[in-house]
């Protein structure tokens, strides 16, 4: 690891004042740090500046009405852990669960995941599934992006120089589920993660899947395709459309057609799974 | 006995415990290596001068060893390539530097010209025509190996019918949690290495022949071990480490990073594997089977795994007419190296899945299929060796048992599966202990480390304990290095109770002897002598009078830190009938250890995913001497065979590179991929150890892998026959894909 100056502004307006100042190229921002110390620790990167968003008040959620708004710098644990949030999106906390460790969980967050957008990200299906957006923070203000918009492909989230993830905004419980296929259960990448999540705004479902580059995909059935209790046909029909939209890539985890063919199971897997939830919601 | 626990547990636990990896030296340097950047090639040029020019570096290559080495020393190997390059990663020069970054710096300026050459990746590009039904055509031969008995082209034409199946299974790697790592310094003529060994006097053996040094001159001190499972059984980085302490004049650490420990550590490497039995009459009359298996930059000659390993091919079964021939071929990989039971888990994943196979093709229930023709105490092995005390036959009825109790009790659609196993101790390599006896204690002395099995620091004591009447615990084990240590051959095939602990207990013998002669008894008397601890110290008990031990030392023994008796114990190795080998080594089996094991997975049909619910573990394990310590063994062992069976393969490139060299991507099993472990002992049949102790570090993971692919058959009807057994490979045994 080389060496860096650690800088840990106390205030929002600190933060984004040090970032727009800060050299181009020569900065990493450090959240949960998760991932970005295995780059530092491997020498993939060497930035001889380090801005910790740690000691911002961005560790924490508030509900507005039935929008959940968290906190970029909460760490997963503390979201899987919370009753309320258990019992309104298990979708994502299904997507907690699968990210790393309970100790990596810890210091993991959701503004560091999307900021990394890593191409197996459990959570970022999961929050395209529940129509997810980001709030930005910068040197022009606030501004609010969807979180489809905002992952373009792996560590390349689409923020302009001087921006930060301030939270993420769920803007509605859902019946969803998270489903993911790795070699290893416990601690391992996922090579597909399918999440399904009902929308009761418009009666249709949001299935997402992701494992492989260069992103999560969204995939819209629509409503004629996939309603809210789909027949067992029109069920199998979206899953193998949906399989069909991942790209066929072949890695060391897995081959580009084994992923299809747990894309298909998991997304019919998922719905059901989801759909239970709605069956059994008073 | 039990119940002493493990006098290493609290060391540890305080962080009092010295490993490799924390060994340091006032002035000490770091060094470090310079890999080369391919698997083969013809050495241009080294250029060390970027590297000297940093300050402080120092930089040695081929042209500088000679120049270090003491006069005359003769050097088996070069230690440096010459001319060309075999693997990628071989060191090719190494550097030393007052921080480790710096000398990672300097590793990295180094400038290594070479001229490609063409790159023998695996044995799928080497010999794509195989497996045929003829043995494979190869140019690139390490060793070959070959034997036959009984009328195997009889048995073949009158059979009723042929099973020829292929198995494939993949490098695994020993992943002890602390990497190699050592600590050299060279003062005058003496060489000395602090270092993470299973074999201290071994690595000794290696340094003498790889620098040419004369032995008396070579000192190796074991630290503490963090891990080894036959990673640690040879020098690795101990010659260049002491070069370059030589070239620096400074103690030179030198560790590998993860990454490293993957690339450069000796690995077990991939194989095929064809198996053909032909049966008559519900049974199996004649059995050919064939290895290749890949050993990558290995030295020709050097290779035991091949002969030691295709002898577990044929099964311990008896099978009146067999073949066996393995061959082992060089690739551009790092040489091959030996994995908790150097490739028996793979041999045996081979022949007990295709065991199985047979008995659903014969509508045979697989154990009493078994049951039919294993060893027993008598029989002889397809090499023509007499079989010994052997409870393989026992374990399998029990675990009839617990198949029909867990049928009963388990879902639906689950599967279960049972492998039958066994294992050959190396209680045939010697060892001498040595008992330390002072007015407050007794020590045994000897000369290897604890590597976490509990072998040396239980294993070795609980012999000595029980001879002598002492309490559990009583007896500490002092660790010394190999310039005042009694010899011993090292910590592997699970030799160490058995052997180590034979020399102790003679040892033990011997002091009963001697205290008895000089309290005047002797011979049924004397072997009733025992020690008692008493406020005033150690009490030589003579059943009807009591003398402390104080008063039977002599001044000078008093002054010398105590009386000092020896104990050794040099095994017999068995023998095999040499008429039956044609070809090569194949090595004689020293016990009969046998395990049988009982998997109970849940598959997932539509994906593959595999989850191992149930096991138990049934061990012929002789006399079980210390159970809580053979207990926690066995569950390690399974897990670590669960992870042969479903997670571990190290990947490699057609370009001789190692694709996953992290733990992220080469997948140990953790917790929640090892179910709770029935454990259970069955006793009766004496091994070679102390009072019939039998080896219990390597059989345990023997079964696993097989166990596991005989439950995913039992839940599926389909054979995965191929290592790891990932959810992918079960999909497309599923023709899934």
């Amino acid at each position: 690891m080389s060496s860096f100056d650690l800088v840990a502004p106390a205030s929002e307006e600190e933060a984004v004042a040090w970032l727009a100042r800060a050299p181009t190229g020569e900065t990493a921002v450090l959240a949960g740090g998760t991932d970005l110390l295995n780059d530092l620790e491997e020498q993939r990167i060497a930035p001889r500046h380090l801005l910790s968003l740690r000691r911002l008040p961005w560790n924490r959620w508030s509900w507005t009405g039935p929008a959940l708004t968290i906190g970029s710098t909460t760490p997963l644990v503390d979201l899987e852990y919370d009753p309320k949030i258990r019992s309104e999106f298990p979708g994502l906390i299904g997507a907690i669960e699968a990210v790393g460790s309970v100790a990596l969980r810890a210091r993991a967050t959701l503004g560091g995941n999307l900021g990394r957008s890593g191409s197996a990200s459990d959570l970022i299906p999961m929050l395209l599934a529940l129509d997810a957006s980001a709030e930005i923070v910068g040197p022009s203000g606030r501004r609010s992006v969807p979180v489809d918009a905002l992952v373009v492909a792996s560590r390349r989230p689409a923020l302009d120089p001087g921006e930060l993830i301030r939270s993420v905004l769920l803007p509605e419980p859902r019946a969803s589920a998270y489903l993911w296929q790795r070699i290893r259960p416990a601690q391992d990448v996922s090579h597909v993660g399918v999440a399904a999540a009902f929308s009761p705004g418009d009666g249709r479902w949001r299935i997402a899947l992701g494992g492989v580059p260069p992103r999560a995909i969204r995939i819209h059935p629509g409503a004629s395709e996939l309603p809210g209790r789909p027949s067992k046909a029109a069920l199998e029909a979206a899953a193998r459309r949906a399989a069909e939209r991942l790209p066929l890539a072949t890695d060391l985890r897995a081959t580009g057609e084994y992923r299809r063919l747990v894309a298909h199971a998991l997304v019919i897997r998922a719905v059901e799974a989801a759909g239970a939830m709605r069956e059994g919601a008073p | 006995m039990s119940g002493a626990g493990r006098a290493d547990a609290p060391v540890k636990l305080r962080g009092a415990a010295v490993y490799g990896t924390d060994l340091s030296a006032e002035g000490m340097y770091w060094g470090a290596l310079v890999p080369s950047p391919i698997a083969h090639g013809r050495i241009r040029s080294i250029d060390l001068a970027p590297a000297r020019a940093l300050p402080g570096v120092v930089a040695i290559g081929a042209d500088e060893v000679a120049g270090l080495l003491p006069k005359g020393a003769a050097a088996e190997t070069p230690i440096f390539p010459k001319e060309e390059v075999v693997y990628r990663g071989q060191p090719v020069a190494a550097v030393a530097a007052p921080t480790r970054a710096l000398a990672r710096e300097a590793a990295r300026k180094v400038r290594v010209d070479l001229e490609p050459l063409e790159i023998w990746g695996s044995i799928d590009t080497l010999l794509p025509e195989w497996p045929g039904a003829d043995p494979p055509r190869i140019g690139a031969l390490n060793a070959h190996v070959h034997a036959r008995h009984g009328d195997l082209e009889g048995a073949f034409r009158s059979a009723d019918f042929v099973l020829a199946e292929t198995y494939r299974t993949s490098g695994v790697h020993q992943v002890p949690i602390e990497p190699h790592a050592c600590l050299a310094r060279v003062d005058g003529e003496l060489w000395t290495v602090e270092t993470s060994t299973q074999t201290p006097f071994g690595c000794r053996e290696d340094l003498a022949s790889i620098l040419g040094i004369p032995e008396p001159q070579l000192v190796v001190r074991g630290s503490w071990v963090g891990g080894a499972f036959g990673s640690k059984g040879s020098a690795l980085l101990e010659p260049y480490a002491l070069l370059l302490a030589k070239a620096s004049g400074r103690p030179v650490k030198l560790q590998l990073s993860y990454p490293e420990e993957f690339r450069l550590g000796r690995s077990t490497l991939p194989s095929v594997i064809r198996i053909e039995s032909a049966v008559r009459d519900r049974r199996v009359v004649g059995r050919r089977v064939r290895l290749v298996l890949d050993t990558g930059a290995s030295l020709p000659g050097r290779d035991f795994t091949l002969g030691y390993s295709a002898g577990f091919l044929l099964g311990p079964y008896s099978i009146p007419a067999v073949e066996v021939e393995g061959y082992a071929l060089r690739t551009h990989k790092p040489p091959f190296g030996p994995h908790r039971a150097p490739f028996v888990p793979q041999c045996t994943f081979a022949v007990e899945s295709h065991t199985d196979h047979l008995a659903h093709r014969l509508g045979i229930d697989p154990v009493e299929f078994r049951r039919a023709s294993v060893w027993t105490e008598g029989a002889t092995t397809g090499l023509g060796q007499t079989v010994g005390p052997f409870g393989l036959d026992a374990a399998l009825a029990r675990a009839a048992e617990i198949v029909r109790e867990w049928r009963a009790t388990g879902p639906p659609g689950h599967g279960i599966g049972v492998a039958g196993g066994f294992w050959s101790t190396g209680t045939g390599a010697g060892g001498e202990a040595r008992l330390r006896l002072t007015p407050t204690e007794l020590e045994i002395e000897q000369g290897e480390r604890e590597i976490g099995s509990g072998s040396v620091i239980r294993g070795i004591a609980v012999g000595v304990e029980q001879r002598l009447g002492l309490d559990a615990g009583a007896v500490r084990v002092a660790y010394l290095d190999t310039a005042t240590a009694p010899f011993d051959s090292g910590v592997f095939g699970s030799r160490t109770v058995g052997a180590l602990g034979q020399a102790a207990e003679k040892a033990a013998d011997a002091l009963r002897t001697e205290l008895g002669r000089r309290c005047g008894v002797s011979g049924a008397a004397a072997e009733q002598i025992r020690l008692r601890p008493s406020p005033e110290g150690l009490v030589v008990d003579l059943g009807d009078r009591r003398r402390a031990v104080r008063e039977l030392l002599t001044p000078e023994e008093l002054a010398r830190g105590g009386l000092r008796v020896e104990g050794r114990h040099y095994g017999r190795s068995g023998t095999i009938d040499e008429r039956r080998v044609l070809e090569g080594s194949f090595h004689p089996f020293n016990d009969f250890v046998g395990a049988a094991h009982v998997a109970e997975v849940a598959v997932d049909p539509e994906i593959g995913s595999v989850e191992v619910v149930r096991y138990a573990a049934i061990h012929d394990a002789g006399r079980v001497v210390d159970p809580t310590t053979a207990r926690a063994g066995i569950e390690g062992g399974v897990a670590m065979g669960i992870g042969t069976a479903l997670l571990e393969e190290t990947q490699w490139g057609a370009d001789g590179r190692l694709e996953n060299p992290s733990l992220l991507d080469y997948r140990l099993p953790t917790l929640a991929e090892v179910p709770p472990i029935q454990v259970e002992f069955i006793e009766g049949y004496p091994g070679a150890g102390p009072r019939g102790a039998k080896g219990l570090g390597e059989p345990p993971i023997v079964p696993v892998p097989a166990a596991i692919a005989n439950a995913i058959f039992d839940a599926l009807g389909v054979p995965v026959g191929e290592l790891p057994m990932t959810s992918e490979r079960v999909a497309r045994a599923l023709k899934r894909l």
